[in-house]
């Protein structure tokens, strides 16, 4: 029941959901990182219990204990025994950014563009859709939520980033559109909004943003379509740019 | 409200498998208003949710039912030990995070603390606002659902009130392909074609297969006679007006 006017909590419903298939200790791993790169997880915040972690992963308590440990052993969580204790997100972003790094070098420049196609053929249909679908009242509350992002850090401003993407999918009324770019966003998310760590591409995040806005309260998906391509070609652009200075500092 | 076409009985056919649902939601409804009053409008948490649980949880089970999710949303600060408190259950036929499991009625957890990050502060979404304003049954969507469902949506809501006070809403969620196999039969019975549209025109589901569901019907002047509950202004269509519902069966006209 509960819509969609903050994909956070839908994306973070995404993150728990149950794996099948093998080296989960690793996919849980990937996941709950992932989510802490994206910002779904905050710093601070309290992840779900050794039992609760294997119930929701649907995998068995042994390895959540191993994707735990995994995370704490990069600096991304930290445990505290106790009354009130469990595994804490860690604050640090250094160690996040460092995360993150080391997976843009991990990632060849080849299979980085192929993400980019798929994000970008993802994110085009769901923009050009939203401009035939949207009413006024979506207008408005898109209008209303990319007002409401702050743009500060890098972690807030990949929060509205991946807000406005699964918002504007909504919008195209296609479940399995957004389903696929929750998956994807998972996935590369944190990758892909590298660019971000600098405030003149947050700002032109939110221009773009801004642009997609426009096209769809004007009803014109070829102009929702060619702002959103732009966008993400860009970030792709960036991203390749990072990878290439990251390899050239320490081949 | 004014009509322009009468509802004849073609058209109420459309009506009841909504109506059916309607039905089971002021069921409970009625159920909840008996909680409330027994105890003086100040249930605890407990009581809130085993009642809400023995009564959606039966329904949700049903073989053929067009409910995959339902329970109670209180109002904020209604109960004060659990200020946002959700009392929502998800059927064994919702798919939402049950990716290679599934097949189990169970509770959807939520975040009720406002201070974490995955908090909604729920009255501001369009099925709590809208039936908490007019005081009447709402359906929201078709819309995509990935909080709860994770899939293309209606939710039905009903607005509570004890002593004149709101203390929630109560309602379920149904599917758009579940709600499309339900009403195509009843459409089609109707002469000349059929479309139901909600109240920003959006396609619930309509006779043309060219008409998809969740785009919009576009036609000069459809939005305003659809917000003013008015009457026809629009070519070729005659729109009639559920009460309560905010849906809108437009009706092609035959012309001879």
């Amino acid at each position: 029941m509960p819509q969609s006017t903050r994909a956070r909590s839908a994306a973070r419903a995404a993150v728990f959901a149950p794996l099948d298939g093998a080296g989960r200790a690793e996919v849980v791993e990937r996941r709950l990182s992932d989510a802490i790169l994206l910002g779904l997880l905050a710093p601070g915040e309290r992840l779900p219990s050794e039992a609760d972690l294997s119930r929701q992963f649907n995998v068995a308590t042994v390895t959540a204990r191993e994707a735990l440990e995994s995370l704490r052993g990069r600096g991304l969580v930290q445990t505290r025994r106790g009354r009130g204790g469990g595994s804490f997100v860690r604050s640090k972003s250094d160690a996040h950014l460092e995360v993150i790094e080391e997976r843009v070098r991990g990632i060849s420049r080849v299979e980085l563009r192929d993400l980019g196609v798929h994000f970008a053929a993802l994110a085009a249909m769901s923009a050009e859709l939203a401009a035939e679908r949207a009413s006024g009242d979506d207008v408005e509350g898109l209008e209303r939520l990319v007002a409401s992002f702050a743009r500060d850090t890098d972690g807030a401003a990949r929060r509205a980033e991946n807000t406005f993407r699964l918002e504007v999918a909504a919008l195209s009324q296609s479940a399995r559109l957004v389903r696929e770019l929750l998956r994807l966003q998972a996935e590369f998310g944190p990758v892909l909004w590298l660019n971000l760590r600098d405030q003149r591409y947050r700002d032109r995040s939110a221009e773009r943003q801004a642009a997609v806005v426009t096209a769809i309260a004007a009803a014109d998906p070829a102009a929702a379509r060619r702002a959103t391509l732009e966008h993400i070609d860009e970030a792709v652009e960036c991203l390749v740019d990072a990878k290439a200075e990251l390899e050239a500092r320490s081949p | 409200m004014s009509s322009v076409a009468q509802p004849f009985s073609e058209v109420a056919a459309v009506a009841r498998p909504f109506a059916s649902v309607l039905e089971r939601v002021e069921a409970w409804h009625e159920s909840l208003s008996a909680l409330l009053g027994s105890t003086g409008g100040n249930p605890t948490v407990a009581q809130v949710d085993a009642l809400i649980e023995s009564l959606v949880v039966p329904d949700l089970s049903e073989r053929d039912t067009l409910i995959v999710g339902a329970g109670f949303v209180c109002a904020p600060g209604f109960l004060s030990s659990a200020p946002w408190h959700l009392s929502w259950w998800l059927g064994k036929f919702n798919s939402f995070g049950a990716i290679g499991r599934g097949g189990v009625t169970r509770r959807l957890e939520a975040s009720e603390d406002p201070g974490s990050d995955s908090f909604r502060d729920y009255t501001l979404l369009e099925w709590w606002r809208v039936p908490v304003e007019s005081g009447m049954p709402h359906i929201t969507g078709p819309y995509v659902d990935y909080l709860c469902t994770d899939e293309y949506t209606l939710t039905l809501t009903v607005p509570v009130y004890h002593a004149g006070a709101l203390v929630g809403v109560i309602g379920a969620d149904m599917y758009a392909e579940d709600v499309e196999r339900a009403l195509l039969p009843a459409l089609r019975a109707i002469n000349g074609g059929a479309t139901l549209v909600n109240r920003v025109a959006r396609v619930v589901v309509s006779t043309d297969p060219h008409r998809a569901t969740g785009s919009l019907y576009r036609e000069e002047g459809l939005l305003a006679t659809l917000k003013s509950l008015d009457t026809l202004a629009v070519r070729n269509i005659a729109p009639v007006l559920w009460g309560g519902t905010s849906l809108a069966l437009l009706l092609e006209l035959v012309t001879a």
